[in-house]
Parts: structure tokens; C-alpha cells; sequence
């Protein structure tokens, strides 16, 4: 993978950025710029699949609040597929839990995204 | 004309040689640069040469050396990046050629007034991020070619490799300056508490690690333990100024978790990109009771004589940075005679490839009602052992003393 970050991909108009399995300071901000990429496909509404991911450090989340805080702004969402159980954990001791939206696979974030869309409504 | 009179292959190979030559690489990270800076001039038989570095805290460019047109860095020439001929091209990471030079196409009015009439300009690029341009200027009108563009390409290369060289040694040298001045030189000297503690840097770059041990005016002893997210000098100068604001709102209330939420709304407001975990005790003059919130942070390990060691009940609390108007629990642990607190940062127990409980376990097995030091060398001994830590390990123990068998002794 190039300096570009990681990949992001559209699902039914919805940009989707999928982690590796491990986030730490050596990737953080190749994922925070497929963030900021993802942010600017949508409708400010994006999912981060964590799905494959074991292990996330502070580095990480930082990227992920970033997103959250942005995408907040812009009247979007955040929307997590939730990680391994050390992702779990260390969602659990910052409190980032009761923060960012989380599903525990991507058909359900998918689903909440679509009827999040504004379009979707009407 | 002497470029006319050498077949272009041969001239070609000669200027490439010019910029990779070996001598260059003897110099110093300074030297190279205007070095090469004349190096380059002189391969594309340009009249000037300028780098400018991007400040990434200002999403600025600014001239840092040049020759043939030194007022532009004598003068601070910044250009907002996104704006201008070398603001395109940080923006857009591609070469930019000019074949007119006037205020329409250019942003800097050095360039233009120095008569330049052709530019050519590259990014500089290192570790997969833009650290500035690399541009050259003709006196005289001139069409730049691909070939002049592969050239400039590879000084920009070159140029690239030493400014990271150099940002990298001065951030480090900087960080480290500043991490040695935050954390305290000396532990208080509490009547009836032991204390020991570590502090050692991640491999290769300093991170946003810090403890802070004090005392207040009415006698209780505070302890922080926290983490900013990120690394190098950015990380410790935030660092700094949260130890700061925590010692002051310290001072204004007893209640840790009114204290954190102070400082959140101070990094919200002054610091909005910043995130950290901060965990904050307030321990009773007495050393009896520890009153204690979390900003995202791991629970201190308490360790009661004859007892096995245990992660304290610390209910989770928002990170710092995050959600404004937050409010975290507030818990009190009894703290026996004889018994330990080991505070202590992420660096320690995270592992990739394991949960993290396992880490805490590992932890909390080596972790007895001793002597803080012995406790401190035993911690770092076995989860640190000879390998380097990937990120900070932050290390505070303190013991409660044990009581004498008999009060009268």
C-alpha cells in the first residue's frame, strides 16, 4: 500500500473504510487520510470496518475521533463495525463506547447508514 | 552555449552525478542542502533555487534556503499551501512548470520583482508526506522540459531525504529537552509514603507519556498518569501545557473528576485536535483513601499485604478531548497499611497479537506489597524486559508504609 492510505469503498453510496489488523502509530495517519477521503464521498456519513482488527492504540482512535468530530460537524455519523475483543476493551475504558455509534457487523452499519441519509427519508 | 556542445545524454549523466555525488552525502544536513541548492542551479543552468519547507501547524510554506535568491528567506517568505505556484504544487504533489512568471500565476512578489521570467517547481516528498518544494527560476525565458523535471525531481528527492534528517534530529533533541523538563526531577517527600518511578521513551521517537506527583496546601498527594495521543514534539508540548493546566485547576478543587472535566474544557476549546486519557488520585493526607477518575485510563493496580494484586475499581471515564460537558465517576479506594499503588501508561501493557488483559495480568502477577523501587525493577523487568518499548512506558508506584507491629515502638 502506497502513501495513499488504505482503501475506500463505496457500498450502496455509502464510503466504507476497512482497518487492519492492527492500528497503531506506524498506520494512524494512513487511516486518518482514508478517513478524510471517505468524508468527502458521502453524505458525511461513513463506516469504519474494524471487523478484522485485534488491536488499536491511542494512535488510532485519535484518527477515529477525528473522523467522528468532523463528520459530527458536517451533520453526519461515524458508524463503527466493532473489532477483536482488545478493541472491545479499549473502547470500553475510554468511553468512546457511549460516543461513536457501534454494530457488530456491516450489513447492520450499512443499514443504519442508509436510513441515516437524508435522501432516504423522503 | 555549453549545454549545445555536449551531446545531451552526456550532459544529462553529468548533472545527475552532480546532485547524487557521493561528496554531497559527507556534508551535513545544512551544508547539503545549499549545497545542492547550487548543485541544481547549476545542472539546469537555472538563474535561482529555493526550498521551502512546509510548517504543517500553519499548513504554510516557508522559504528556508536558497541560492541566487536569498532575500526570500531573509525575509520569511511564507505561502499559505493550496495558494500560488508553490502552495499548487505541496497541494497537489506534482510538478508545476511556469512559463510566465507575474502576480497572476505567483503569490510571492520577490519572485516577480527579481525579474524571473520561467519557473519550474517539485515537491519534496518523504515518508509518503509533502515536506515542501523544491523550485528553480530563469532570468530569461526559457521551456522547461520532462527532462529538466526528472532532474529537479531527483534533487527534491535528495533535498527531501536531509530536511527530514534534520526535522527529525531537532524535533527529537527538542522532545526529549522537554520530557526531561516535565517529569519531576525529584518525588515529594511524603511522611509515610514510599515512591519510585520510570520513565523510559518509545524506540526512536519521544511520545506524549507524563506523570505528576505533588502535594496540595491542606496536605493531600496528587498523582496524574497520562497519555496524549501521537508522538514527537507536537505530543510533548501538549503534554506540557495539560500538566500545567492540571496542576492549576488542582489547586482551585479537591474533586478529580471536576479537575478533569476543568482541563477537557480547556483542551476542547484551546486544543481541539488533541486527545489524551489522564487518570487523576487525590490520596487523603493520611494515605488511607485515594479519591480517583478516569479520562480513558487504565485503573492503578492496588496491592494490599497478603492479597493478590488487583486492577483497582475505577469505573471507565471519557477520554480528554472528545465530548464536551463529559463528567466522569468518581471512586474511592481504601488504600491499607503496607499496601501499593502502581500507576501506570498503556506502553506496558499493550501487546499486539494479545488482549489486553493479558498485559494486566501479567502485570498484576508481578506486582507484591514490597518496596517501590523493587516493585518498579520487577514490572519493567518482566514486561518490558530487553526488548524496546514500540510506544512511551510510564511507570509510578507508591507504597502506603506498613505500621509498626507495635504503635509504641
Amino acid at each position: 500500500m502506497t502513501d495513499a492510505g488504505l482503501p475506500v469503498e463505496m457500498i450502496g453510496g455509502v464510503p466504507v473504510v476497512t482497518t487492519p489488523e492492527e492500528v497503531d502509530i506506524t498506520n494512524a495517519d494512513g487511516l486518518r487520510a482514508a478517513l478524510a477521503q471517505a468524508a468527502g464521498h458521502g453524505a458525511g456519513t461513513l463506516v469504519v470496518d474494524m471487523s478484522r482488527t485485534q488491536f488499536c492504540d491511542t494512535a488510532g482512535l485519535h484518527s477515529l475521533v477525528a473522523a467522528h468530530k468532523r463528520a459530527q460537524a458536517e451533520g453526519g455519523q461515524v458508524l463503527l463495525v466493532m473489532g477483536g475483543a482488545a478493541v472491545v476493551r479499549i473502547f470500553a475504558i475510554t468511553g468512546l463506547d457511549g460516543v461513536i455509534p457501534h454494530f457488530a457487523s456491516l450489513e447492520q452499519a450499512l443499514t443504519q447508514a442508509s436510513s441515516a441519509r437524508p435522501d432516504a427519508e423522503a | 552555449m555549453t549545454a549545445q556542445n555536449q551531446t545531451p545524454v552526456e550532459d544529462r549523466l553529468r548533472a545527475i552525478q552532480s546532485i547524487t555525488d557521493a561528496a554531497l552525502s559527507r556534508l551535513d544536513d545544512h551544508e547539503l542542502l545549499a549545497e545542492l541548492l547550487d548543485r541544481t542551479r547549476e545542472a539546469l543552468q537555472a538563474d535561482t533555487a529555493a526550498v521551502l519547507l512546509i510548517d504543517s501547524s500553519f499548513g504554510q510554506l516557508i522559504a528556508t534556503a536558497a541560492a541566487g535568491l536569498e532575500e526570500e528567506v531573509r525575509q520569511g517568505v511564507r505561502i499559505p499551501v493550496g495558494q500560488g505556484f508553490a502552495g499548487r504544487i505541496a497541494a497537489e504533489r506534482r510538478p508545476v512548470i511556469l512559463d510566465h512568471v507575474d502576480h497572476s500565476t505567483v503569490l510571492n512578489p520577490i519572485l516577480w520583482t527579481k525579474g524571473i521570467r520561467s519557473m519550474m517547481g517539485v515537491p519534496m516528498v518523504a515518508g509518503g508526506q509533502v515536506v515542501g518544494v523544491l523550485h528553480v527560476g530563469s532570468l530569461t525565458a526559457r521551456r522547461f522540459t520532462s527532462h529538466d523535471i526528472d532532474l529537479l525531481q531527483l534533487a527534491a528527492d535528495r533535498a527531501a531525504a536531509a530536511v527530514q534528517s534534520i526535522t527529525t534530529q531537532a524535533d527529537r533533541v527538542a522532545a526529549e529537552a522537554l520530557q526531561r523538563s516535565l517529569v519531576p526531577s525529584a518525588l515529594p517527600a511524603v511522611r509515610g509514603a514510599e515512591m519510585a518511578a520510570r520513565y523510559i521513551p518509545g524506540s526512536g521517537v519521544v511520545g506524549g507519556d507524563w506523570y505528576d506527583v505533588f502535594t496540595l496546601p491542606s496536605g493531600e498527594l496528587c498523582v496524574v498518569m497520562g497519555d496524549v495521543a501521537g508522538s514527537g514534539l507536537p505530543a510533548a508540548v501538549i503534554m506540557g501545557r495539560m500538566r500545567s493546566a492540571l496542576r492549576a485547576y488542582a489547586l482551585e478543587t479537591k474533586d478529580p473528576a471536576e479537575v478533569l472535566a476543568r482541563l477537557d474544557r480547556k483542551m476542547l476549546h484551546f486544543e481541539p485536535n488533541a486527545l489524551a486519557t489522564v487518570l487523576y488520585a487525590v490520596i487523603d493526607p493520611a494515605l488511607d483513601r485515594m479519591h480517583v477518575a478516569s479520562a480513558g485510563h487504565f485503573p492503578p493496580v492496588l496491592a494490599v499485604p497478603g492479597r493478590a494484586a488487583e486492577l483497582a475499581n475505577v469505573p471507565a471515564g471519557m477520554l480528554v478531548g472528545v465530548l464536551p460537558g463529559a463528567r466522569r465517576p468518581v471512586s474511592t479506594v481504601k488504600i491499607p497499611p503496607g499496601a501499593l499503588l502502581c500507576f501506570f501508561t498503556d506502553g506496558l501493557v499493550e501487546r499486539p497479537g494479545e488482549v489486553i488483559d493479558d498485559g494486566l495480568a501479567r502485570l498484576c502477577r508481578v506486582i507484591a506489597a514490597e518496596l517501590p523501587d523493587v516493585v518498579c525493577s520487577a514490572v519493567m523487568g518482566a514486561l518490558i524486559g530487553s526488548e524496546p518499548a514500540r510506544d512511551d512506558v510510564a511507570l509510578l508506584v507508591m507504597r502506603r508504609q506498613p505500621q509498626a507491629a507495635d504503635p509504641r515502638d
